[in-house]
């Protein structure tokens, strides 16, 4: 499946969407981001299934991914990534209000691709998020595509 | 004869079922804290994020049209939101304080004090500070709880030293014999009122307005919360503007803990954690 240059933001708190997106958007990285709103749409979109049936095909380049949400946590939602062998090279950076150990551990052990504890203050916050949504997006060079996937068909 | 044996052993028994039911009971309590720091962390932490957010969106897109004062009050919810996180923050840490796993060691006190003054240089920058570090002798604490407490007294008194010139600051031992080590830091700065003593190492107390010394109130509950987790004491001596000691002890423990110890000896394994 092909890379597109596009950030999955996988957030449930609408507050968090517009302060994330505003923070790319000083940036000029405002264009590059869908957002998932819980994981179970954030399953959805990878699949391109439900809400994102028509969306264009591709991969994003990476996935922030936030921890406590309804419906499917984003342990879960990692957890399901990188079992799976279509979606395991997705980069995915935990992108959450925790500095937690528990949830570092687990991370971790899930394979998480990096760790961002959402900073306090709005200055450090877009900074975070510009230096995140830039490095994936313009630095970071992606693992090959593998083998075209099966269209899941519904 | 028979009979008290019976008698004592369901006293006994009676004794062990209360005592167990204590250690549930404190499981319990002990989860019910980790699930509220966590969510102090998580749900306290967002809505903050979202005040400074929106703060800062509105002075960026507004700024250069607002008057002067309705940018001060944009800062002011600003400044408010950081030290609500500051807060936050330093609670979080009180409560990892009194979880954290003790591993207790020999250590060099004289060198986790020159380290930890080592940290502190960026406070210190451009301040003519005397810094006077008594011959200390090994302790036995665990490290990285106790350089937490050197970092909040040693930088509690860089902070209230600030109007100084030349700040003071000196780090000794008390008394190293009989059942305990008593280490103070002494400073020359502005000192407190004995009559409010007892509130210093109390959680979000502070005897100094925000304005005049920035802080949280959390240092000390921090320092005394180690230092009892090690069995010792907490207190302090001050006058308005001569100055403070503050003071903490810890027991000296074992066969090989004896006064007047050389500065550096080998440290011994640590004991497995509990």
């Amino acid at each position: 499946m092909i890379t597109i240059r596009r950030i999955l933001l996988v957030e449930d708190d609408a507050r968090d969407v517009e302060l994330t997106v505003a923070a790319l958007k000083s940036y000029s990285l405002g264009n590059t981001v869908d957002v998932a709103r819980d994981g179970v749409e954030a399953l959805d979109y990878l699949h391109a299934r439900g809400k994102f049936a028509a969306r264009p095909p591709g991969l994003p380049v990476v996935v922030l991914l936030d921890i406590t949400m309804p419906r499917l946590d984003g342990l879960e939602v990692l957890r399901q990534i990188k079992a799976s062998p279509q979606f395991k090279n997705l980069p995915v950076v935990m992108f959450t209000s925790s500095r937690e150990e528990p949830d570092l551990k687990k991370c971790y052990e899930l394979g998480v691709n990096a760790y961002v504890a959402k900073p306090v203050e709005f200055p450090e916050f877009a900074e975070a998020v510009k230096q995140v949504g830039a490095f994936w997006v313009i630095l970071n060079e992606r693992p090959p595509d593998p083998q075209p996937p099966q269209t899941s068909k519904e | 004869m028979e009979r008290r044996v019976t008698e004592r052993t369901t006293q006994l028994s009676e004794a062990n079922q209360i005592l167990k039911q204590r250690a549930a009971e404190l499981e319990t309590a002990n989860h019910e804290l980790d699930s509220f720091s966590y969510s102090v962390s998580h749900d306290l932490r967002a809505p903050l994020r979202h005040v400074s957010g929106y703060a800062s969106l509105l002075r960026q897109a507004a700024g250069p049209n607002l008057p002067e004062e309705s940018r001060h009050f944009l800062d002011e919810i600003n400044g408010s939101a950081a030290h609500m996180g500051r807060l936050i923050d330093g609670l979080l840490l009180f409560s990892r304080m009194g979880r954290a796993g003790l591993r207790p060691q020999e250590l060099d006190l004289a060198a986790l004090v020159e380290a930890t003054i080592h940290q502190l240089r960026p406070e210190s920058n451009g301040r003519n500070i005397r810094w006077q570090t008594q011959a200390l002798p090994p302790v036995h604490a665990d490290p990285v709880l106790l350089r937490q407490v050197l970092v909040n007294l040693l930088s509690n008194a860089l902070k209230y030293t600030r109007t100084r010139d030349p700040a003071t600051i000196e780090i000794g031992c008390a008394s190293n014999d009989g059942p305990e080590t008593v280490i103070f830091v002494r400073d020359n700065g502005v000192g407190f009122d004995m009559e409010y003593g007892h509130k210093l190492f109390g959680v979000f107390q502070r005897l100094h307005a925000n304005e005049e010394f920035e802080g949280t109130g959390i240092g000390l509950a921090n320092v005394r919360r180690i230092i009892s987790r090690h069995g010792g004491r907490t207190w302090a001596e001050g006058k308005v503007d001569e100055g403070a000691t503050f003071y903490f002890s810890l027991p000296i423990l074992g066969p090989q803990a004896v006064p007047a110890r050389s500065t550096l000896e080998h440290s011994p394994p640590p004991p497995e954690p509990h």
